[in-house]
């Protein structure tokens, strides 16, 4: 060394620092999201499913700006926070995006943190468009966020549930709910070329099942470590509940999406456009029941057969499921104030959850009659729109099936769900009657509930005509 | 947009220049007449005069050549004291700088002003502590090495002295600016996403004045809140008689574009107040009056584009479609028949759907000419940079003539970091009418009022008394005694504020190429210029003032 | 050389000149030159002795307006010490060479020439022959950083001269060169004195001043304690000496005898350094008797 010039010393430094930013890049690069991709460290992360909590802050983006930042990591993340809520105020939406990003690499364990800017960004920002694609985007802009969360603390079961709520409730259940789940499989995206979004839907399947595997894996989290979100009974009750918006959804949206999507660029003629009708309503009449069918099951096998111990009353902490067999009440509650007061706390239970609400529906639901009625109801809308004479058959094809089901489960009439739709099948009946100018006979089946629930026809009819107007 | 490109007002600011350096310049003399009276005794005028009669004979006697030899030591210092080493950092920051931007899912107006805004504020804010380090520390290195002493032995004035430390200094910072203007420009063009390379362009908008009509039709100077926390933007309710109106002044045929069409670029903001058809954007549309003879003619409906803005290519012939779907078939001319003969065009904005909101503020609308090709507008705001770098030399530079290195460089760090942070939060202290305006401005208001509850001390004992702003104090010595105290304190709050400068102006150069404008000159060159020039006089003088009155030998 | 009765031109007056530093809070601490007048006429080589921290550097710093006089007053060529066009006709070496340590001696000496306001040619021509005078040449395009001390010294010598000074005001002037070094330096004050320059120094070394100056001053205490020409100074009336050259040793008897025969008391030893003499007796005249100036042979200071 000493017989180095002052020169050749400083290409060697300059040499060393090259050379040791090969090892600093091949360890150290962060991955964007896809497999494999980033440095060795962030491969091992993912292989050996090291959530960097286990491996310490070692993300080398976050851990360079907090060297640089001399350990004033927390001072730097308020101020970043600061600025933006000022860019959400100012409508600053890139720099917000970009903004939060460097929030996270500051704090990427508090879980609190990915919380609060996911919601904002799926939620908040997204409602600040008005062009619906632009609406999701940002819902999936919150989605991805959330699930770089959770690569990054997965043991915390309430990002994942996060995760779930947005693919699940934000997409299926918003007023956009009809385009967003379109555009699940459909990005409006010209670069995703009428498929999805990969970063954000890879799989085929409907949104709310996909929301149901990261409930699911919320739960699987749960089990190890607490969730801070709400009740517990009602957290573990996500992923069941997903599978039952599951089936109403296919009925609610099922059948256009499902047409369109064997449509694609086609034109068909009259005819083949008729075939393909009955055709997908067939199908969707026999996946729909099963989607009730493991609904059902996963209501009360599963959920409800899960044991919490839940402060009953200040204080009083009982065990109980909330499919409780009478032998186990009895053995769990011991003494008879001790029954009493189980009972008391599953039924107070029940009703939090809405249990018996979704139990009987996914019940009566898993019926074939009902499948049938409600499939027949939806043609007869659909042709009733058409106005055509098909109509009508439909109408009292669904009216007598619906009656059906009524006779086997008489509960059903204090279940509004039910009533609307069985409603629904005698309105578009009466309807199309008042359009041929004839007069409803005498006795027609449902006739009772009909004359029953009078109070609510006209609203009900109300209902009928925006959808019939809005159901584009 | 999210600001509001005013021409720099530039007689009133130097006005004000004049007031502010004068006052200052009077008090130090008169400070300095009295000190110097103080020392030497009766004799303190003649001395004094005697001073200030070599100060004028040194201001009129630089020698350039001199100038440019102390110029180009300090550049030669800087260089072989590694000052250069700041490129280092700043290659490492932009080899890296990626990891940190990628968000490459966001569209390609809101990646450029990404980029382009990181690019601009790293420059900045890397080159800054390097031009903060050297000026603050040239002088009084100088003179703790005595290295000054062989300097003021001939016959340089030290007042070439502290010119030739600024422009040295200046010369460095340049060069390491411009070096990384150039590289910052080619990272931009190299690692911006390729979709978003065709946003790289200058716009070169014709801003117009905007006023309203409200939902009765009667005149108003702005529109409906809807509820925006920021109420920078005002709203139009659709269906009704409400309208936006600007008028453009300078139009003519030379803002055609080749085609021969007018180019209208929008960034309306979209409010429903019922989700009504969720398959399109709401409506707006046009209408061309001519202020001269108000002729009208509407246009088409358009849909706003949220979030992202549209450019309507409005074809040079219009044709009449009629208010009220009455149609007369006439053809117009949208340079002949409704730009008035001094060159002003209005138009009305009205949004079409009933019930749903159009928002907007003055820039949301313009008439967009050629644009500029992106490196136009890029190095214009380096140069806006450029003149901050200097601003901050002559700063520091002049600080280091009276303290040494470590304090020169915190004082003038804070001085930036406060003018750049907390002058317009000063500004609403002191009442300054500008700062107080632009306050308005930002938040949306008519106006907003100087902030309420005293100054320091009457805070301090509200707070402890926990006494509202509105509550009468108690009447009595204590209080006026308070009073007279935060008055004073209010006052050297105001001298503070009145001398630090405005960094607003560099800033916003940034913010307009990030948003894909040309930097305007009136509103932001002419005005970064300025600020620069202001100080470049009082800086040296200040420099020159304290290193003559100091013994350089004492320690 | 200046003869007495002659008027003679005084290219430095100082007069009545005082210097106190003060304290952070402006309280008196030091009284570094105390009342100190004295001319410095053209032409002659004067040098300003003293112990450290008597007061020579300081007054040397006011003289060129480095620091500021709390009294008194400065006449430099004419002009005050705190005109800086003086200084076209100054030229100075500081006592460590306070040069720019990243610049070459090529550097060092152009940029010098230039605060001059030189030309681009008189300052290639200028900066050439002063290389080649002080024999740095080789090391031209060597940053002074790696300069050796004496080589840093004659680079300073040569920045003074740049200009051609009529007043070359030289702290240390020897200070770190080695004998032959020191020589030089001595020869070039010569020369420069031959030029007809009027040359101030300050110095330690009294070798060095007793054989370059013509007149001297002893500061002591930030006071004035002897002023005078050195062969005055240092001759003693009732003292003769005799120099010789190879004198063997049987001469040497023979003068021995010469005297004996005469009566005179005698001593036979080999010259001294005179003035370290005169400069120990008077530092310590002054510890045992403060305040008392010694000889002055200066007629502005007697009156």
């Amino acid at each position: 060394m000493n017989n180095l010039t002052s020169q050749q010393r400083k290409f060697v430094y300059l040499g060393a620092i090259l050379l040791l930013l090969i090892p600093i890049i091949w360890l150290g690069m962060p991955a964007d999201g896809t497999p494999n991709s980033g440095g060795m460290i962030s491969r091992l992360r993912q292989e050996l499913d090291l959530g960097e909590s286990d491996l310490g802050d070692l993300d080398p983006s976050g851990a360079a700006m907090n060297l640089a930042l001399l350990g004033l990591r927390g001072v730097a993340a308020n101020i970043l926070w600061m600025q933006a809520d000022e860019q959400k105020n100012h409508k600053d939406w890139g720099e917000l995006r970009v903004t939060t990003d460097s929030i996270i690499r500051l704090q990427p364990h508090y879980v609190k943190v990915w919380e609060y800017n996911g919601w904002n960004l799926a939620y908040n920002v997204s409602a600040e468009w008005d062009a619906v694609p632009d609406r999701y985007f940002w819902v999936k802009e919150g989605g991805k966020f959330l699930q770089r969360g959770v690569e990054r603390n997965r043991r915390s079961p309430d990002l994942k549930w996060h995760v779930g709520r947005i693919y699940g409730p934000k997409i299926g259940l918003s007023d956009e709910a009809r385009f967003f789940r379109r555009f699940f499989y459909q990005d409006p995206d010209p670069q995703y070329d009428k498929g999805p979004d990969p970063e954000f839907n890879n799989s085929s399947e409907d949104n709310y099942l996909v929301a149901k595997r990261w409930f699911q894996e919320a739960n699987d989290a749960e089990s190890k470590a607490r969730q801070t979100i709400m009740d517990r009974s009602i957290f573990r009750s996500y992923p069941a509940r997903s599978q039952l918006d599951y089936a109403a959804a296919l009925y609610k949206f099922g059948f256009k999406e499902e047409y369109d999507r064997e449509v694609g660029d086609r034109k068909l003629t009259d005819e083949e456009a008729k075939a393909l009708e009955i055709r997908v309503r067939e199908k969707l009449k026999e996946q729909t029941r099963q989607a009730w069918v493991l609904g059902l099951d996963d209501w009360t096998k599963r959920y409800g057969q899960e044991l919490f111990s839940v402060e009953y009353l200040p204080g009083i902490i009982v065990q109980m499921r909330l499919e409780m067999a009478e032998d186990e009440l009895r053995s769990l509650g011991k003494t008879p104030e001790g029954i009493a007061q189980l009972r008391r706390a599953v039924d107070q239970y029940q009703k939090m959850n809405n249990y018996r609400y979704w139990r009987t529906r996914a019940l009566c639901e898993s019926e074939p009659e009902t499948a049938e009625a409600h499939w027949a109801l939806f043609a007869a809308s659909e042709e009733y729109r058409k106005q055509s004479p098909a109509a009508r058959t439909f109408a009292e094809q669904s009216m007598a099936l619906f009656e059906k089901t009524l006779e086997k489960y008489p509960e059903l009439k204090d279940e509004d769900n039910f009533v609307e739709e069985a409603l629904t099948a005698v309105l578009v009946w009466n309807l199309y009657l008042r359009l041929e100018g004839e007069k409803p006979p005498e006795m027609f089946p449902l006739k009772s509930l009909w004359d029953e629930k009078q109070a609510i026809v006209p609203e009900i009819e109300r209902r009928f005509e925006r959808d019939s107007r809005t159901n584009y | 947009m999210n600001f509001d490109p005013v021409p720099f007002p530039l007689l009133q600011s130097f006005l004000l220049w004049l007031l502010v350096v004068g006052s200052a310049t009077c008090i130090v003399l008169v400070v300095s007449l009295i000190a110097t009276i103080a020392t030497v005794g009766a004799r303190g005028p003649v001395v004094f005069a005697n001073e200030l009669g070599a100060m004028v004979g040194d201001l009129v006697s630089l020698s350039p050549r001199r100038i440019f030899a102390l110029a180009q030591l300090t550049f030669r210092e800087a260089v072989r004291r590694k000052a250069l080493m700041v490129f280092v950092v700043f290659a490492i920051l932009f080899m890296f700088a990626g990891w940190f931007l990628s968000s490459s899912n966001l569209a390609p107006e809101f990646q450029v002003k990404v980029y382009v805004s990181f690019v601009l504020r790293a420059i900045s804010w890397l080159i800054l502590p390097v031009v903060l380090l050297l000026a603050c520390w040239g002088i009084p290195e100088d003179i703790r090495l005595r290295s000054m002493h062989t300097v003021v032995t001939k016959p340089a004035r030290r007042l070439e002295l502290v010119i030739g430390r600024m422009l040295g200094y200046s010369f460095v910072g340049l060069t390491v600016l411009a070096v990384m203007g150039v590289v910052g420009w080619g990272w931009i063009n190299r690692q911006l996403p390729e979709s978003a390379k065709s946003q790289l362009i200058c716009r070169q908008p014709i801003r117009g004045e905007l006023t309203f009509l409200d939902r009765e039709g009667n005149p108003t100077k702005e529109g409906i809140n809807v509820g925006d926390i920021w109420m920078f933007h005002s709203f139009i309710e659709g269906a009704t008689k409400a309208r936006a109106i600007w008028t453009f002044e300078g139009v003519g045929p030379h803002v055609l574009d080749n085609e021969g069409n007018l180019l209208l670029e929008n960034r309306f903001q979209a409010f429903r107040s019922h989700k009504g058809d969720m398959r399109r954007s709401i409506y707006f549309q046009y209408t061309f009056v001519n202020p001269e003879t108000n002729a009208r003619v509407p246009y088409q409906l358009k849909t706003v584009d949220e979030g992202r803005g549209r450019t309507d290519r409005i074809n040079r012939t219009l044709l009449n479609i009629g208010e009220s779907s009455k149609t007369d078939g006439k053809k117009y001319d949208i340079i002949d028949d409704m730009v008035s003969k001094d060159g002003r065009l209005t138009v009305e904005v009205a949004c079409v759907d009933p019930g749903q909101y159009l928002g907007m503020a003055r820039p949301d609308l313009f008439v967009r000419t050629a644009d500029l090709p992106f490196y136009y507008g890029y190095f214009k705001a380096v140069a806006c940079i450029g003149l901050m770098v200097l601003l901050v030399i002559f700063m520091g530079v002049s600080v280091s003539t009276f303290v040494k290195g470590p304090v020169a460089t915190f004082l003038t760090f804070c001085v930036v970091i406060v003018s750049y942070g907390a002058r317009d939060f000063m500004g609403r202290i002191v009442g300054d009418p500008i700062a107080l305006q632009k306050a308005a401005q930002y938040s949306g208001l008519q106006e907003m009022k100087k902030l309420e509850g005293g100054g320091v001390l009457e805070s301090i004992y509200r707070i402890l008394w926990h006494m509202n702003p509105t509550t009468e104090l108690p009447a009595g010595p204590s209080t006026t005694i308070m009073q007279f105290i935060d008055t004073g304190l209010v006052n050297f709050l105001w001298l503070v504020y009145r001398i630090l400068p405005n960094f607003d102006y560099f800033s916003e150069s940034l913010l307009y190429v990030a948003n894909g404008f040309d930097v305007r000159f009136d509103s932001c060159v002419l005005a970064c210029i300025m600020v620069t020039l202001a100080y470049f006089g009082p800086c040296v003088l200040l420099g020159y003032f304290a290193l003559r009155v100091r013994e350089l030998e004492a320690k | 050389m200046s003869t007495t009765g002659q008027p003679r031109e005084a290219v430095i007056e100082i007069r009545n000149l005082t210097k106190i530093y003060r304290d952070f809070w402006g309280r008196k601490k030091v009284r570094a030159v105390n009342a100190l007048s004295l001319d410095v006429y053209k032409g002659e080589v004067f040098g300003l002795l003293g112990p450290n921290g008597s007061g020579k550097t300081t007054t040397l710093k006011m003289l060129l307006g480095l620091l500021f006089p709390t009294e008194g007053e400065i006449k430099i060529l004419g002009q005050s010490a705190s005109d800086v066009r003086k200084n076209e006709r100054i030229g100075y070496l500081p006592e460590e060479s306070y040069l720019y340590r990243f610049l070459t001696g090529e550097e060092t000496l152009d940029f010098y020439g230039r605060l001059f306001n030189m030309t681009n040619a008189e300052r290639k021509q200028r900066t050439e022959e002063l290389l080649k005078l002080v024999k740095v040449d080789h090391a031209r395009k060597r940053q002074l950083k790696e300069y050796s001390k004496g080589m840093t010294r004659r680079i300073g010598l040569a920045q003074a001269l740049i200009n051609h000074p009529d007043l070359v005001l030289l702290d240390e002037p020897t200070s770190g060169l080695d004998p032959l070094g020191s020589r030089d330096m001595k020869d070039l004050i010569l020369d420069l004195k031959a030029q007809g320059k009027t040359i101030v120094m300050c110095s330690h070394l009294l070798a060095d001043v007793q054989d370059v100056c013509d007149r001297i001053a002893i500061l002591y205490g930030g006071e004035l304690k002897v002023l005078g020409r050195v062969d005055e100074l240092l001759k003693s009336q009732n003292q003769t000496q005799v120099l010789s050259d190879q004198l063997s040793p049987a001469a040497q008897a023979e003068v021995e005898a010469v005297l004996k025969k005469h009566g005179a008391k005698y001593q036979v030893d080999h010259p001294t350094a005179n003035l370290e003499e005169l400069f120990l007796r008077t530092v310590q005249e002054s510890k045992d008797r403060p305040g008392r100036r010694l000889i002055a042979d200066d007629p502005a200071v007697k009156a």
